[in-house]
């Protein structure tokens, strides 16, 4: 099919594309969803989506993803019908067609990695192919009277003229806006495209209607647009972002009620001159193995950046003067750090935007479970590495269905229990630093049961949440007695826990209250692949722990370290014991026996102090060496991989030095958290 | 030269379209991401052919080929229109709204390449 090979090279943005779209249509099926509860069609989404479908076919079989052309294609019968029927599905129809962009989410990201492609059951063709409209709203008598030249009301569908009148009734003014292009104006950036975009941010934008423009005496004939628009800005502003004198600005009808028209509303209006150079700018779509590539590069000059540093330092050593070099290498530090930086912020994504999604996946729980559950997004602006929204995601997801599964009650449940019946489940997002990103996940449910997860866990009650958030994350532990359809029998705690604790090196915290609710806490890193790390060593090797980890460092008084005895062999000193620090007794690691080098010769001096789930524990070092910036690469050889190893870096001497992930580490050597096998 | 005009709201159709044929001796080549920037560029340049998909926001291909051969200089422009298979019934409208020829995707780059020369030769000598 695309035989030639001049389009395979159109994969890359085939994906990129198909993303976007498949995230308009899944917005544009929720403003169905939302208009047909009230009672109202949407016609106008029920469009947006169809085009969605109808570019992801057509991209689509260019591609030769053929399985999505037949979902899409049925989906696109299913709203045409719907648009012929005045855009009114009925509400069962919304679920099949979410459905089906699932479905094609999946074939996509199948073609994405080159992997076997799903299956399609053919139960949901059957169930596209069955979709029928609903029955068409009764019609809106049209009484607001349009002033329309007829060349312009022909070019009108009716639900465009519904939706001016349906503006006017609520207080909008429907204006028309008329631009005639021309060269002059192109050259100056006045073309159709930003001046529709102009006065769209002044009003709702409901058609633009190209006409001919007859020559008369005074001037030749050519074109001119109509904007046809539902608008609370002034005459004076819209000409103004139309480039327009004020003369070809023109009301369509007067609003019904009195319209707001005080200057104040105008200045809101008015278009933040920020984002319009945002606007002007315009963004690009990058495919992100081309950041990896310059992350890649930047890694290459950071690993030269230290071995030049190591070089400096053995000249210094000979006693060279080294001043002007090291000035030099300084200033050359900065601009790395700047540099990487810039290659960082090209990486972010809006966390907003990601979590858009799970308003779907509630909508999904909602008509699943029956309750009544309402999703509070707040993610404000901040922003955070593709690579770890991607992989933050999912996890968020199920805590999100847990919560409505588990934890949220029946209406009538809630009633009795004196709560609203609309229970609420809130998703939020902080920038705890500039390194990381706090995600909490809060509903206003029943709480965790503590006895019931003991009892599962055949374990005792665990006091303090953190202890039972241990229990929670066992593999497979359920408090359910049946499996529901939406989470199975609640299942994957243990899953959360991998996510934001092996594969982020994150954090994750509980907070629960019998009867009032549940938080969860999810603290990740913003970004993945430079991290600021500690250096040190131990049994005369170099090791780095990415600082993010570390609570702090210790001094290590010798004297006051009680080993206990080694469990293996009699008489040995075992590798945990404890240490005091602030006046609380805290167990410590000696980590040259816990990574297999045998007892240590010399006492240790220092201790990394790391803090996970509300626990302490100390690992006691020889000695530190400093905080470096370093790329982690994962050993992602099976044979390679070793528990409370995250990967290897280059300290500039071209020798991998192995980062330690010390939480792993102690899970390894059975220090887990409150609760866990072993040692406390 | 022939000057040609791609218009699709898809980046990437534009991209591959103009890719299938980049071999058009002495080809240039505009696009246009809406139907109402194509109309706009119709109207301010001369253009020996117009690639044009149907589906796009506020005015489809349907209404551009209305619009193009209302206006006297574009009556006889060549609009090749670039249409999914199933779209039978737009096909119909696109035809009788004056669509000069059909293009269907999946479509090979040797069979657009075909139609576009094509018509380029057929519209008497390209300036």
């Amino acid at each position: 099919m695309t035989s030639a090979g001049d389009l395979g090279d159109f994969r890359t943005s085939y994906l990129g594309e198909v993303e976007e779209l498949l995230a308009a249509a899944n917005a544009q099926l929720l403003a169905i969803d939302a208009s047909l509860r009230k009672g109202e069609s949407n016609v106008r989404a029920v469009r947006e989506l169809f085009r969605a479908l109808h570019t992801i076919k057509g991209l689509s079989a260019m591609v030769g993803v053929e399985p999505v052309v037949a979902i899409t294609h049925r989906m696109e019968s299913a709203l045409r019908a719907t648009d012929r029927a005045n855009g009114r599905l009925p509400l069962p129809a919304i679920d099949v067609l979410l459905r089906g962009v699932r479905m094609v989410e999946q074939h996509v990201s199948a073609y994405a990695d080159d992997g076997a492609p799903p299956v399609t059951p053919p139960g949901l063709l059957d169930a596209l192919d069955a979709l029928e409209p609903g029955a068409a709203p009764t019609a809106v008598t049209n009484e607001v009277a349009l002033d329309l030249e007829p060349a312009v009301a022909k070019a009108l569908a009716a639900f465009e003229l519904d939706e001016l009148a349906r503006g006017v009734r609520e207080g909008r003014r429907a204006v028309r806006v008329d631009f005639a292009p021309s060269s002059e104006r192109a050259a100056a950036g006045l073309t159709i495209t930003t001046v529709r975009e102009q006065v769209g941010g002044l009003g709702e934008i409901v058609k633009v209607v190209p006409l001919s423009v007859p020559a008369t005496a005074t001037a030749p004939g050519g074109i001119a647009f109509a904007l046809l628009l539902l608008t609370a800005a002034s005459d004076e502003a819209l000409a103004r972002a139309a480039g327009v004198g004020v003369e070809a600005v023109r009301p369509l009808a007067a609003a019904r009620a009195p319209a707001p028209e005080a200057p104040a509303v105008v200045d809101l209006l008015e278009p933040d001159p920020h984002e319009q150079d945002v606007h002007r700018r315009g963004a690009m779509r990058v495919d992100v193995g081309r950041l990896d590539e310059a992350m890649e590069s930047l890694a290459a000059l950071i690993v030269s950046r230290a071995r030049l540093g190591r070089e400096l330092a053995a000249l210094t050593a000979r006693g060279v003067d080294v001043r002007d070099l090291a000035l030099a290498l300084q200033d050359d530090s900065r601009r790395i750090r700047d540099l990487r930086s810039s290659i960082l912020r090209i990486r972010m994504v809006p966390v907003a935007e990601a979590l858009e999604r799970l308003r779907l996946v509630v909508r999904g729980l909602r008509r699943a479970s029956g309750k009544l559950v309402r999703l509070d997004l707040d993610a404000g602006q901040v922003e955070c590495d593709k690579a770890v929204a991607d992989r933050v995601f999912p996890a968020v997801v199920h805590l999100v269905r847990n919560a409505v599964d588990h934890a949220i009650e029946a209406p009538a449940e809630r009633r009795q229990r004196g709560k609203p019946e609309e229970a609420s489940v809130r998703v939020a997002c902080v920038a705890r630093s500039n390194t990381q990103l706090e995600l909490t996940v809060s509903d206003d449910g029943r709480g965790v049961d503590r006895e019931r997860v003991a009892r599962r866990a055949s374990r005792p009650v665990p006091e303090g949440d953190a202890a039972l958030l241990h229990l929670l994350c066992l593999a497979g532990l359920s408090t359910r007695a049946e499996a529901s359809t939406t989470s199975g029998r609640g299942m994957g705690m243990d899953i959360v826990r991998r996510i934001v604790v092996e594969e982020l090196g994150g954090e994750l915290l509980l907070r629960t209250e019998r009867g009032a609710g549940t938080t969860f806490t999810l603290r990740v890193p913003l970004t993945l692949a430079v991290v600021e790390a500690f250096a040190f060593e131990c049994a005369e090797q170099r090791f780095l722990v990415p600082l993010a980890t570390v609570d702090e460092i210790v001094e290590v008084d010798p004297g006051r370290v009680a080993y206990g005895p080694s469990p293996r062999s009699a008489g040995a000193r075992g590798l945990v014991g404890v240490m005091e620090r602030r006046g609380s007794a805290i167990p410590v690691v000696d980590l040259d026996a816990a990574l297999g080098f045998g007892a240590r010769r010399s006492p240790a001096l220092r201790a990394l102090v790391v803090r996970r789930d509300g626990d302490v524990i100390a690992f006691a070092v020889d000695r530190m060496l400093g905080q470096h910036e370093v790329v982690v690469r994962p050993l992602t050889d099976p044979l390679l991989k070793v528990t409370g190893v995250a990967g290897a870096a280059d300290l500039g001497d071209g020798r991998p030095t192995l980062v330690l992930d010390l939480v792993a580490l102690r899970v390894r050597l059975g220090l887990g958290p409150a609760g866990s096998r072993g040692v406390r | 030269m022939a000057e040609i005009l791609v218009v699709d709201d898809s980046k990437v159709m534009r991209e591959m379209l103009v890719a299938c044929l980049r071999r058009v001796p002495g080809a240039a080549f505009t696009q246009a991401a809406s139907g109402l920037e194509a109309i706009e560029r119709l109207s301010l340049k001369h253009f020996d052919l117009v690639l044009l998909d149907l589906n796009m926001p506020d005015i489809g291909g349907i209404e551009v080929v209305e619009f193009v051969r209302a206006q006297d200089k574009l009556r006889a422009l060549p609009v090749v229109i670039v249409t999914t298979r199933g779209d039978d019934g737009s096909r119909a409208r696109a035809l009788q709204a004056g669509a000069t020829r059909f293009v269907t995707k999946p479509f090979t780059p040797e069979a657009i390449l075909a139609e576009v020369t094509g018509l380029l030769g057929a519209s008497g000598a390209p300036r």
